[in-house]
């Protein structure tokens, strides 16, 4: 047994004592891990994300604390000052609840924690049996050691953006977050929800997030996942979507931020007519290194999956984008496109992607594609001939191979402030500040 | 305006311009025509300057300066236009700031101040007119999902924004129908000026009844064979190009 995992489970030996609800589900998890151990290189989601620097650490449970206050345009500001927004402010996991939040329309906000006291079963489907899969390695961990978390019951149409603020801190090295969500959108509700992560502080706690959604018949959501911590920290983070019959789930991913990130998407299509659009920017800048798996399982007919990513690597970094498509004996008519594109801006970064499908079904419509390089000669040619130079071309380039995904984003204010901090870590982004 | 000396070319390694001699003057239409990998399309990719074409010898003179010591920006913005033959699709960079950026990035080099957003809006509306587009343009990306007709109408827009003193027109008439294709000479021809000079590359006759050339010149093997006036681009579509290279065999 290496050190951290040595560490986590003395934490659950510590916290045994304030046993919640949950608890019969958080011990099976927990004993999985222990079972299974952190996952290595040799476990398939894994193989480009070397942790064993980390298994030698030992980890403290981060506290649910800040110091100091809590500046929220300390990254970037999510969105505009002037976009109507609730937000919610999270400290390593642990919501800071106002009586305010109570009265926003068509949203419930409740503290997982409170909510499980007031009721045990009320949130237990969506804690599923634990898994060996690999890549659901860390959700054991969440599952058996998160201290609260946040419950979302969308009911209606919310009208503005619901922020969720993750906010990393820690007084020392070597302390582990475990923050939880949980969005569940009755038949025909529709939100907008953006989790968005920073750091706070010098130092950045482990942070291993999980999202679970949960979109009823006809629901509607767009969320967006932005990490924006600091340089240093590691974020491992895993979001779960459910959907049911006609249900509409639009799902941004964009990495900024982070000196290691792991982000795991696994869709689940299970009735007809669901409806996935995902969209990844994964953004390699100095020594990050980004790697994102994504697992869309078509589970009924006529459903449909959209991913789109794009990764750009620059400097020293690595962006991995692995995808899979799962499509199930039985869910004929699934439909679903893969496009990943990744842009090199510099010799010494790499990029890995990986389209894949698993199809066990007839009367499938199945689409992949994958491509990386560095900007095309032709573009810039025609660019340069038109007498614009070279540092404004490339940039006007780069940022067109972004738009795919910016473009997609109804939250206008928020795709401003994205843009304007991917931005930043471009080359030449004095230039293509110009052509916003 | 143009001097082309003995200008040889390589791409990848391969020699397909040997030795090409032309002068062009202000105020002149010439139009280059021969078949198919004569050394056309390169021709014109170099006088633009495009980099991965090694130019091995000979000298290009642009208005008195060395063409060839200029690199493409340099060339756009002291007034050389090159018209392609397959417009790229550059989705995501929009029609209109490529032509906003183009223009500003020749007013600065000509010390002239950034042009005004109203009114650069109301030139490209009037061009635009003028070159029967629709108002889709404006907001569609770089060639972006564009016919093959459209693309070159949108090229010759570009020219007639920037008003270059030296347009290289590369196949502008291949793949257009008849009225597109009289749309785009008509472009070309309201350019035509004493103090501006215009290249058109072609493979077919069609497009010089409509943009009546001074000189025609036939490129094959890398080299110019045969030079005329207009006449000879007639004698060219009934005698076929097989007819000059026998004579440069003979």
């Amino acid at each position: 047994m290496n050190a951290a995992l040595r560490s986590f489970e003395a934490q659950w030996r510590a916290r045994s004592a304030d046993a919640d609800a949950l608890q019969p589900v958080r011990e099976q998890a927990m004993q999985r891990f222990l079972k299974l151990g952190l996952p290595t290189l040799r476990d398939e989601t894994w193989r480009y994300t070397d942790l064993r620097s980390l298994a030698a650490e030992s980890f403290e449970s981060a506290r649910c604390e800040v110091r100091g206050e809590i500046d929220r345009n300390a990254s970037l500001s999510l969105p505009a000052s002037d976009q109507p927004v609730t937000t919610v402010v999270m400290i390593n996991g642990c919501p800071s609840l106002s009586a305010d939040l109570g009265a926003i329309k068509g949203i419930e906000i409740n503290s997982i924690k409170d909510l499980s006291r007031l009721d045990p079963n009320a949130l237990a489907r969506f804690f599923p049996l634990a898994s060996d899969a690999d890549q659901r390695r860390w959700v054991l961990l969440n599952t058996a050691l998160f201290i609260d978390g946040l419950y979302l019951k969308i009911t209606g149409h919310v009208a503005d953006p619901v922020v969720i603020l993750h906010v990393s801190t820690a007084d020392r090295a070597h302390e582990a977050a475990h923050p939880r969500i949980i969005i569940d959108a009755a038949p025909g509700s529709s939100a907008t929800i953006i989790e968005h992560h920073v750091t706070h502080g010098e130092i950045a706690p482990l942070n291993n997030s999980n999202t679970h959604i949960a979109l009823g018949k006809d629901a509607q959501l767009e969320h967006y996942r932005v990490y924006a911590t600091g340089a240093g920290a590691t974020h491992l983070d895993a979001l779960d979507i459910h959907q049911a019959q006609g249900s509409q789930c639009k799902q941004f991913t964009i990495a900024l931020g982070g000196g290691l990130v792991r982000s795991s998407l696994e869709a689940h299509l299970n009735e007809p007519g669901a409806s996935l659009d995902s969209f990844s920017l994964l953004m390699g800048h100095e020594d990050r290194h980004v790697d994102c798996v994504n697992i869309v399982t078509h589970a009924a007919p006529s459903t449909r999956s959209r991913q789109t990513s794009r990764a750009i690597a620059g400097d020293v970094s690595r962006v991995i984008f692995n995808s899979k498509v799962i499509v199930k004996a039985g869910a004929v008519h699934a439909d679903s496109q893969q496009s990943c594109r990744g842009l090199l801006l510099s010799p010494n970064a790499e990029i890995d992607t990986r389209p894949q499908l698993e199809i066990h079904a007839d009367e499938v419509k199945c689409a992949h594609g994958a491509t990386t390089g560095r900007l095309d000669p032709d573009m810039l040619f025609y660019l340069l001939s038109r007498g614009l130079d070279r540092e404004t071309a490339q940039s006007l380039l780069v940022y067109a191979f972004l738009a795919d995904v910016l473009t997609g984003m109804s939250v206008t204010s928020a795709r401003s402030a994205i843009e304007s901090a991917l931005i930043s870590q471009l080359p030449d982004s004095q230039t293509l500040r110009k052509f916003r | 305006m143009l001097e082309i000396s003995d200008l040889s070319a390589r791409v990848a390694g391969k020699e397909i311009l040997n030795g090409v001699n032309l002068t062009v003057n202000a105020g002149e239409v010439h139009a280059i025509m021969g078949p198919n990998g004569s050394g056309k399309s390169t021709l014109a990719q170099v006088l633009a300057g495009r980099e991965d074409y090694e130019v091995t010898r000979g000298t290009v003179m642009f208005e008195g300066r060395d063409l060839l010591a200029m690199r493409a920006e340099e060339r756009a913005r002291a007034g050389l236009f090159l018209g392609f033959q397959y417009p790229v699709e550059i989705p995501g960079v929009n029609n209109v700031y490529l032509l906003k950026a183009a223009l500003n990035a020749k007013r600065k080099a000509a010390g002239e101040p950034e042009v005004d957003a109203y009114e650069f809006l109301a030139l490209i509306r009037q061009k635009m007119k003028f070159m029967q587009m629709s108002e889709s343009f404006l907001t569609r990306g770089v060639n972006e999902g564009f016919s093959g007709g459209e693309k070159k109408r949108n090229e010759v827009l570009q020219m007639l924004v920037l008003e270059p003193k030296l347009a290289i027109l590369d196949e502008t008439d291949s793949g257009l129908d008849i009225d597109a294709l009289k749309v785009v000479s008509m472009g070309v021809n309201s350019l035509r000026d004493p103090n501006r000079a215009v290249v058109l590359v072609t493979h077919y006759q069609r497009l010089l009844d409509y943009v009546i050339p001074d000189q025609v010149h036939v490129l094959s093997g890398g080299r110019i064979v045969k030079s005329g006036d207009k006449s000879l681009a007639h004698e060219l579509e009934r005698r076929g190009y097989d007819w000059v290279m026998g004579a440069q065999v003979a």
